[in-house]
């Protein structure tokens, strides 16, 4: 029987068939035999959070651009549909052919979140593509990319290249190194050898030797002799975001996806310098689409989907050099189309009455705030700009506009954080309580919601925090009861935060090394997947894996690094200098802040980039 | 006024849920420019109708939506914008213009026709056919939302037949009377002494009754 027709065979027997139907609307259709190379582009998470993503549509579009490669979405089948495939044969497939992911030339996976490791090798395995690296003699090139590409250690052998960076160059230039290498007739080694040299922000982990220290701690990490790869790798940087590639229509799903509209990436980057942040610091310099062409692209997208919502996405959009003006343009060209225009992780101090009122013209959700730290100390520590007055202005402003609910996130187990810092989240709270009251009953909305969420901190190679340890399972609980206690005496507020579990995990992978890499095998092994879904984590499984390879997690996540130690990461170079997260580093310590580098330059060590900060 | 589509929802689409395809429709709608009215309120969302649920697993070559304009648009131009919005795999075959104080195409539905393929069994399931022709009633347990009700499935089967390779049936489809084709199927190898096979089920016309109270298709009442 086909392929499609024994997937087909599958539909009635799993919960959402529309994961894997395919055939959507604004996909790509394309002969496989008219092209050169097949690339098969893995989110190694359930489909309606993969078609949320806005990297994959980026990508998806720029490679489909070209007439010699058809590019094709693999998503990670959710445990229901994975046991039918074993069970009936089905190796892992496309989406848009059904063919299996063995096939291709290029399979491309997008590292998102530590906790979706297992996910990777889980896909592979039911691809049937060898695990290992090494043991690779046909098939394709595993490639990743993403933010965890920048500590790619716990994954080094089972993946081929790493790209490090903005992708819509780099990876063109993996599919134009593919055709080259193929005509060359050469031998598969090769193709990794030149990628190395040939490929913007490649890292080819197996052309590195890593040799340890007698504590565990790493020595060095040096390319082989002769390997011609490069002692420190530089990511790859697109200058230009105006004139960069964006997709001018978009996949429309028939199931609901997390992210339902239109994503519009106003720019890259963020100058803030959060120290806790990776996205802050791996993403710099800023990097801005003109107001011109993001109208064009929401116009284009708009007609080409028939979304109804569009989403200005950055890391900071409030920092948006004219987003009152184009939160106006938008919000007037699209509101007879009832199109509605949102504003995501939305920064208070740089919160815009006017743009308040205009989002609210449309659509009126909740305000989301991450002051993140619940004293000035503490904020000071983590160089979140923001005050206690800041805060207050930006809800009493949105109260007054009529908004009634408020969420705000924290995160606990922050450097140098106190059980004074943790309470002051509670007292925060009930600051923005009183807020509300404070406004005159007849020009609020009734009924007040604020929402606390405090997630676990988990220290992220590429930042300031990089050094530090993570605060331990006992007293993350016992500060987040102590937390639960005090903001149930609030009225009104609501109180969620994380499994310290699943932080702890993903500390260890965030800053591990490629002896973690043994680990991941054996959780794979012992059958964990879909580790960042509460409903499928497995503790005891992850235990039974430290345990059976012999490695403590505890020396990853929980061990404060010296500041003259050999990090994994240390070859791998994100643009921000270690000089400069050094100095982070210490002032943070002293709770002494760093202001915005729009102010001024705060020589993070982007400027080493031809043309890239101004 | 009304604009009227019939469209088709093939292949790999008959795995789209009936609320996931409203939702669906809507986009499709925004996206062919077509001149849709919108409900009033806070919330508000395109006038539309679909003459009838499609079940999961089914497809149709069939389906009827029902949608009311704010202007006039030339028929061709319709028919076009609505293809372009709409996959390979929902082919849109006719549209009308129908007046507002005509009765909406939901009401109208009366009875439907099946093509229903067995992977195996087939001549099996043309004696089981054969002998529920033959019977004067056939009992057969409904599932409802409300429980389970046991019922004269034969009344509800209008015409029942078959061609090279397949069982073509013509069966109600009414709010109060409605004989689904996989609970005739269930009957049909009950009475063949086999294993309900597995069928690929393609609806292939809505019908309702004409001014001489004859069965006529949809898209002509």
């Amino acid at each position: 029987m086909e392929l499609s027709q024994k997937i087909d065979r599958l539909m009635s027997r799993v919960q959402k068939p529309s994961r894997y139907l395919g055939c959507e609307f604004g996909s790509e259709k394309k002969d496989p035999k008219s092209v050169d190379v097949r690339y098969a582009f893995l989110f190694p998470d359930v489909y309606e959070v993969a078609m949320s993503h806005l990297g994959m549509k980026i990508l998806y579009h720029t490679l489909n651009r070209r007439v010699d490669t058809y590019c094709e979405r693999v998503c990670s089948p959710w445990p229901d549909m994975e046991a039918l495939m074993k069970e009936e044969g089905v190796p892992l497939f496309s989406l848009e052919t059904r063919t299996p992911v063995g096939e291709f030339d290029i399979l491309g996976i997008t590292l998102q979140y530590e906790m979706s490791y297992t996910n990777i090798l889980a896909a592979l395995k039911l691809a049937g593509i060898p695990l290992y690296s090494k043991d690779r003699t046909g098939g394709p090139f595993v490639i990743c990319g993403g933010p965890c590409a920048f500590n790619p250690e716990p994954l080094a052998p089972f993946v081929d290249v790493f790209t490090l960076g903005d992708g819509e160059r780099a990876i063109h230039q993996t599919v134009d190194l593919l055709k080259s290498w193929r005509e060359s007739g050469k031998p598969r080694e090769d193709y990794l050898r030149r990628a190395a040299t040939e490929v913007e922000g490649a890292y080819v982990p197996s052309l590195y030797d890593v040799t340890y220290n007698e504590d565990g701690t790493i020595h060095a990490v040096t390319p082989k002799e002769g390997s011609g790869a490069k002692p420190l790798v530089y990511k790859a940087l697109v200058n230009d975001l105006t004139a960069a590639d964006y997709p001018d229509k978009l996949i429309v799903p028939y199931g609901e996806v997390v992210h339902d509209r239109i994503m519009l990436e106003i720019f890259r980057g963020c100058t803030r310098g959060c120290r806790f942040c990776q996205a802050g610091m791996i993403y710099r310099p800023v990097r801005e689409r003109s107001m011109d062409r993001l109208l064009e692209i929401a116009d284009k997208l708009v007609n080409a989907t028939g979304f109804d919502e569009i989403s200005l996405m950055s890391l900071s959009s409030g920092d948006y050099s004219c987003l009152p003006e184009l939160a106006h343009e938008m919000v007037t060209r699209f509101l007879e189309r009832r199109v509605k225009i949102s504003l995501p992780s939305q920064r208070i101090d740089a919160f815009l009455k006017d743009t308040l009122k205009e989002t609210q013209k449309v659509r009126k959700t909740a305000l989301t705030l991450a002051p993140e730290a619940g004293t000035q100390r503490l904020r000071d520590v983590i160089n979140k700009g923001v005050t206690e007055e800041d805060l207050m202005r930006a809800v009493t402003d949105a109260f007054e506009e009529g908004w009634s609910a408020v969420k705000l996130y924290f995160m606990i187990g922050l450097p140098t954080e106190t059980d004074e810092d943790v309470l002051g989240i509670a007292d925060l709270a009930a600051k923005v309580r009183k807020c509300y009251f404070s406004v005159p009953k007849e020009k609020r909305s009734p009924g007040l919601r604020i929402t606390v969420s405090a997630s676990v901190f988990v220290p992220k190679s590429h930042t300031p925090f990089q050094w530090a340890a993570q605060l331990d399972k006992e007293t993350v609980q016992r500060r987040q009861k102590m937390l639960k206690a005090e903001i149930s005496k609030l009225k009104g507020v609501d109180f969620k935060y994380h499994e310290s579990d699943v932080s702890y995990i993903e500390a260890v992978f965030a800053r591990g090394d490629r002896r973690c890499a043994e680990v991941l095998a054996r959780a794979s092994e012992l059958g964990c997947e879909f580790d960042g879904w509460t409903e499928f984590y497995d503790n005891d499984k992850w235990t039974q894996a430290f345990k059976d390879t012999g490695i403590d997690p505890n020396f990853y996540a929980l061990r404060a690094r010296d500041i003259d130690e050999v990090l994994p990461w240390a070859h791998l170079d994100c643009g921000v200098s270690m000089e400069f997260l050094k100095r982070e580093w210490e002032h943070a310590q002293k709770a002494e802040i760093t202001h915005d580098c729009r102010k001024g330059c705060v020589g993070c060590g982007m400027k080493r980039y031809e043309g890239a900060c101004r | 006024m009304r604009c009227v589509f019939r469209f088709g929802k093939l292949d790999r689409l008959r795995f789209v849920s009936h609320l996931d395809l409203q939702r669906y429709m809507q986009r499709a709608l925004n996206r062919s420019g077509l001149p849709v009215a919108f409900s009033q309120g806070f919330n508000p969302h395109p006038v539309m109708s679909f003459a009838s649920a499609l079940a999961m697993g089914w497809e149709s070559e069939y389906e009827v939506l029902d949608i009311k304009f704010t202007k006039h648009v030339p028929e061709r131009e319709a028919l076009a914008r609505m293809r372009g919005a709409l996959p390979e795999e929902m082919p849109v075959y006719s549209v009308r213009y129908v007046d507002d104080r005509h009765p909406s195409m939901m009401a109208l539905v009366k009875m439907a026709d099946y093509r229903v393929t067995p992977a195996e069994n087939f001549e099996a399931l043309k004696n089981g056919a054969r002998e529920f022709l033959f019977s004067e009633r056939v009992m057969a347990v409904r599932k409802t939302k409300s429980g389970e009700r046991e019922i004269d499935i034969r009344p509800l089967c209008v015409l029942l037949t078959s061609d090279d390779t397949a069982l073509v049936m013509r069966l109600m489809l009414t709010e109060t009377d409605t004989l689904k084709p996989d609970l005739l199927l269930n009957s049909l190898s009950k009475l063949a002494g086999i294993e309900t096979p597995e069928v690929r089920i393609l609806r292939t016309k809505l019908l309702g009754l004409n001014a001489q109270g004859k069965p006529a298709p949809l898209m002509e009442l």
